[in-house]
């Protein structure tokens, strides 16, 4: 089952790989999120225990409803036109990503010869923080660039599942604080761009002289 | 007299005979989901009779091509119609490695309809035909992906086998099967020139892909291309139903009604997708095709390294 839902992941990165709009990545997020959570959740169904809960209820509580409603508060707040601005045409995009995946799940088919891993969700988690890192560097608009950030961690926190099949709760709640303030951080940064720059395009920052 | 031997021909008159139907169907549910009444479900038929009565005419530009040209785009599309499994019926040509065959009698009708359209001399051909070979070269590595991923999971190479070898024992293989499925819709609406990728009613030359490229034929050339193109809508609606007749735990009976009601369903996806959707700009589609690779490109991943 939880191979399922990371193949299901791998396609919510190809459509975030070819979307042009700042809401479908809102949308992916979201559905990576109850994603994860399904993910995270499934050990623990069997014998119930109420400790499994708590971990995969906050995710989706942070994951689903907080970090996609902020985001979409500060694009309506400031007014963030609806389409993202790729470096690079979303075709050239989608064929690097296909070709990082392939890259990725024969690496990982190695990997797993020699140690004992799920590859998997090991791959899909690997591919998202590959693609995360794509996405800051290929597109131009600051917001998007969180969206980019939050996939990574998405795929970090899969990688996780995949390599061990549980960490102490402290660090994975820990994990969720960090992003949480992050997002936080950017979203006030945004906002100081915005009211100083006038807008909030990355490359505008690489042109300041004093 | 055995019934297996009248399985094959039975099933190529019902792919034939259907097909004007199932497009019909398509747009009066269309029709209805837009507050029309439409026009009614036999129109197709209606049209088909108009043109056949009707008298060709061919451009003076025109060579032989353009007059063999729909004949054999006609022929070469009902060859690879009985490639074509319906419920448990065999097809009437099924042999190993007809998967090959059946990819490239399609593409010996498109190289024809290109051909022809070029033929003619219009520049308004001469475009369509240019973007019909563009999408068509991303187009066809949808069909090796999904349908090669399956055979290739499988190891059988013959259209028939390969859809009756999916297993269901295993809850991966569904979702499998579910996002191959996917990437055939795909593959369906932009063979078939369907909404998000080619608009099927616009008649404004500059925006068209396919219905551009039969702007100047006639009357009996016209009927065999509608025709033909009915018969291929039809034809990759059967690629898509056929990666559920496992459900049909290997019953005659339950193999038609799957197909039956799969029809059915199919065509009410198509018209809510008609009905939803608005055309893609030009430059976005080639991104929209690598999409549906890219899922079975991931199949084949998926499955060459899990055991």
């Amino acid at each position: 089952m939880g191979n399922v839902l990371s193949i299901l992941f791998c396609l919510s990165l190809f459509y975030v790989s070819i979307t042009s709009r700042v809401k479908g990545y809102v949308t992916v997020l979201q559905i990576q999120g109850v994603l994860l959570s399904l993910i995270i959740v499934i050990p623990f169904i069997y014998p119930f225990s109420i400790y499994g809960i708590i971990l995969p209820a906050t995710l989706l509580l942070v994951k689903v409803f907080l970090i996609p409603r902020y985001i979409n508060k500060i694009i309506l707040d400031l007014d963030i036109r609806r389409v993202i601005d790729p470096t690079i045409q979303q075709f050239s995009f989608l064929l690097l990503v296909i070709a990082t995946m392939v890259v990725i799940f024969v690496v990982s088919n190695i990997l797993s010869q020699s140690t004992e891993l799920n590859v998997i969700p090991f791959a899909s988690g690997f591919s998202a923080i590959v693609i995360g890192i794509y996405i800051i560097m290929f597109r131009r608009k600051l917001i998007v660039h969180v969206a980019g950030f939050l996939i990574l961690e998405n795929g970090i926190f899969l990688f996780g599942t995949a390599v061990a099949s549980e960490l102490p709760m402290m660090i994975e709640l820990g994990t969720l604080l960090d992003v949480f303030v992050v997002v936080f951080l950017m979203g006030i940064a945004i906002n100081k761009i915005s009211t100083t720059l006038d807008g909030f395009d990355v490359t505008a920052l690489g042109r300041l002289k004093d | 007299m055995d019934i297996e031997i009248l399985q094959g021909p039975i099933a190529i008159f019902v792919i034939i005979g259907i097909a004007p139907l199932f497009a019909g169907f398509i747009n009066k549910q269309k029709a209805i989901l837009t507050g029309r009444i439409g026009a009614p479900v036999l129109q197709p038929y209606y049209d088909l009779l108009r043109l056949f009565r009707k008298e060709t005419i061919n451009a003076k530009s025109s060579s032989f091509i353009s007059q063999i040209s729909p004949l054999i785009n006609f022929i070469v599309i009902i060859v690879a119609a009985a490639m074509l499994p319906i419920g448990y019926w065999k097809p009437l040509i099924s042999f190993n490695g007809d998967i090959i065959l059946f990819a490239y009698t399609l593409g010996l009708a498109r190289f024809f309809q290109i051909l022809a359209a070029m033929d003619i001399g219009s520049s308004f051909e001469g475009m369509g035909a240019s973007r019909e070979a563009t999408f068509a070269l991303f187009a066809e590595p949808i069909f090796f992906f999904t349908l090669g991923s399956v055979a290739f999971i499988s190891g059988l190479t013959s259209i028939y086998d390969i859809y009756h070898s999916i297993r269901l024992d295993n809850i991966s293989y569904i979702v499998f099967i579910i996002i191959c499925s996917i990437s055939a819709f795909i593959l369906a609406i932009t063979e078939c020139s369907r909404m998000p990728v080619d608009d099927p009613n616009t008649h404004l030359e500059l925006t068209m892909i396919h219905e551009v490229m039969i702007l100047d034929n006639s009357g009996f050339d016209l009927f065999l291309y509608l025709y033909s193109s009915y018969i291929k809508l039809f034809i990759y609606a059967i690629l898509e139903i056929s990666f559920f007749y496992p459900f049909s735990a290997k019953s005659y009976l339950l193999g038609i009604v799957i197909f039956i009601v799969g029809s059915i369903i199919l065509s009410l996806t198509l018209a809510i997708v008609e009905t939803i959707t608005s055309r893609f700009k030009m430059k976005n589609i080639p991104q929209y095709l690598l999409f549906a690779t890219a899922i079975g490109i991931l199949n084949l991943l998926i499955y060459t390294f899990t055991k």
